[in-house]
């Protein structure tokens, strides 16, 4: 459809909301707005909180802007720790219905251990944009269904 | 009341954060839930001081608002930030980066910051800001600062809604006051000379103060000059907003955006009533293009005077 703007738009197909964090010591941010872009391209409201947010910020954001996904980069290897903590949050604020997604230098045999702990996608260099904001749409999409019944 | 609303009405009550965040929303995508929702809490009469800023992009806005925010917060306010930012018109999405700069100043628990995209909203503000003022007033929030999309076109639409407007300027924009567009050096109450660290920021206050000469009212309007880098004038520019503030006549500015809140709300069911009017009418529509020119035809829907179709009652 030819600029499809918000007004037109039923409510049903309201933009998805992603928070896109950065979080830990890691300054390599040129990933990140590639994402940021694509996902705006492909019709999504994306908050960008800057460089190195903690958890805490990361969750905290994700409530005040009541976003349907977070999906955190990390590229130094402290993924087990950062989203280990920021699922625990998340639940411990009662906001265990945000999807979690995870992108970035992820050693394979952490990503069942990932996906356990809830956080899915985990992809890796290279993978097409498409890969990653079909993924979004459909952990957006389950989110919004969750909470609709809830 | 849906049990959805009753909670959402509960959790403002209480000012609970996700409670309020989730009641934006939905004075975003549902306007009537959330018209259920304010229902029982709304306070008639009891708008909260809105600061507006607007200016052109690149001005130092959101770095001006994460300094200007824990001051009021140090008078004792509950501060809300509402951050407007466009959303594309081709593919609907957007780029809220707003928080990039504030991230410190929303730290504390007296400030509540939401991004909000304009999802093809005319004028600056999107249509659901007044809403998510609303909101952040029920859950006891005093005073909240707006950050309109940094268009500096037609953003005269924050003037409705604000008891103080900035704009907010910075040196360098080359002829900064002829470029502005007619109607915003007229809103503002105060003006920010922004990024003074800059050269050519004592030019540009030079600027606007020969302008402001030349309207009316224009020598009673403050000009402040600040950097966010050095922090100079930041002190200054709380005052002179605490001033104005004071100046307010709440019952006139209360008024004014209650007419506001009502022209669109008015707007937007109106809009809605032509809609089940056109799809009750659709194929008795198509027959007048034979007969009629379409300004004729309009007219005729909306007096209700058509044939050959049944006239679908809007719900409201």
């Amino acid at each position: 459809m030819f600029m499809a703007s918000g007004k037109s738009r039923g409510s049903s197909e309201r933009p998805i909301r992603v928070l896109l964090a950065k979080p830990a010591i890691d300054g390599h941010d040129r990933g990140v707005y590639v994402l940021a872009r694509a996902f705006r391209d492909a019709g999504m409201e994306v908050i960008y909180p800057g460089l190195l947010p903690t958890p805490e910020q990361i969750v905290d954001i994700a409530i005040d802007e009541d976003v349907d996904v977070i999906a955190i980069s990390l590229l130094n290897g402290s993924h087990m720790t950062i989203f280990k903590k920021v699922m625990e949050l998340l639940r411990a604020r009662h906001a265990g219905d945000v999807a979690v997604i995870g992108g970035g230098i992820i050693p394979p045999r952490d990503r069942p251990r990932l996906e356990r702990m809830g956080v899915t996608g985990n992809y890796g260099p290279g993978t097409p944009l498409e890969t990653i904001i079909t993924h979004v749409r459909e952990r957006a999409a389950e989110v919004r269904r969750r909470r609709r019944v809830a | 009341m849906t049990d959805t609303a009753r909670a959402i009405a509960e959790g403002l009550r209480r000012g609970d954060r996700a409670s309020i965040a989730r009641c934006i929303s939905i004075a975003e995508d549902e306007p009537e839930l959330f018209s259920r929702i304010i229902k029982g809490l709304y306070r008639p009469g009891s708008m909260p001081r809105v600061i507006g800023l607007t200016g052109p992009p690149g001005c130092g806005k959101s770095t001006l608002i994460s300094l200007i925010v824990p001051k009021l917060v140090e008078q004792g306010h509950k501060v809300g930030v509402v951050a407007v930012d466009a959303s594309s018109p081709f593919s609907g999405g957007s780029f809220l980066g707003n928080r990039i700069r504030m991230e410190e100043a929303l730290s504390s628990k007296h400030v509540f910051m939401r991004s909000i995209a304009t999802r093809g909203a005319k004028g600056g503000l999107s249509v659901s800001i007044i809403n998510a003022i609303i909101t952040l007033a029920s859950a006891g929030f005093d005073m909240i600062v707006v950050e309109s999309v940094g268009s500096g076109q037609a953003d005269t639409d924050i003037a409705n809604i604000s008891s103080t407007v900035l704009l907010v300027l910075s040196p360098g924009l080359g002829d900064e006051v002829q470029a502005m567009k007619a109607g915003i050096m007229e809103i503002a109450d105060i003006f920010v000379i922004n990024k003074a660290e800059l050269e050519g920021s004592d030019r540009a206050a030079g600027a606007v103060r020969s302008y402001l000469s030349t309207i009316s009212g224009g020598q009673n309007k403050d000009i402040a000059l600040t950097s966010c880098t050095s922090r100079r004038g930041i002190d200054e520019l709380v005052r002179l907003i605490g001033d104005h503030e004071s100046k307010v006549n709440a019952k006139e500015f209360a008024e004014r955006a209650f007419r506001s809140e009502v022209s669109r709300i008015a707007k937007e069911l109106s809009s809605r009533r032509v809609d089940a009017l056109i799809d009750g009418h659709a194929a008795a529509i198509g027959q007048m293009a034979e007969s009629m020119d379409p300004y004729a035809a309009a007219a005729r829907l909306l007096q209700g005077d058509i044939e050959g179709g049944r006239s679908r009652r809007p719900k409201r």
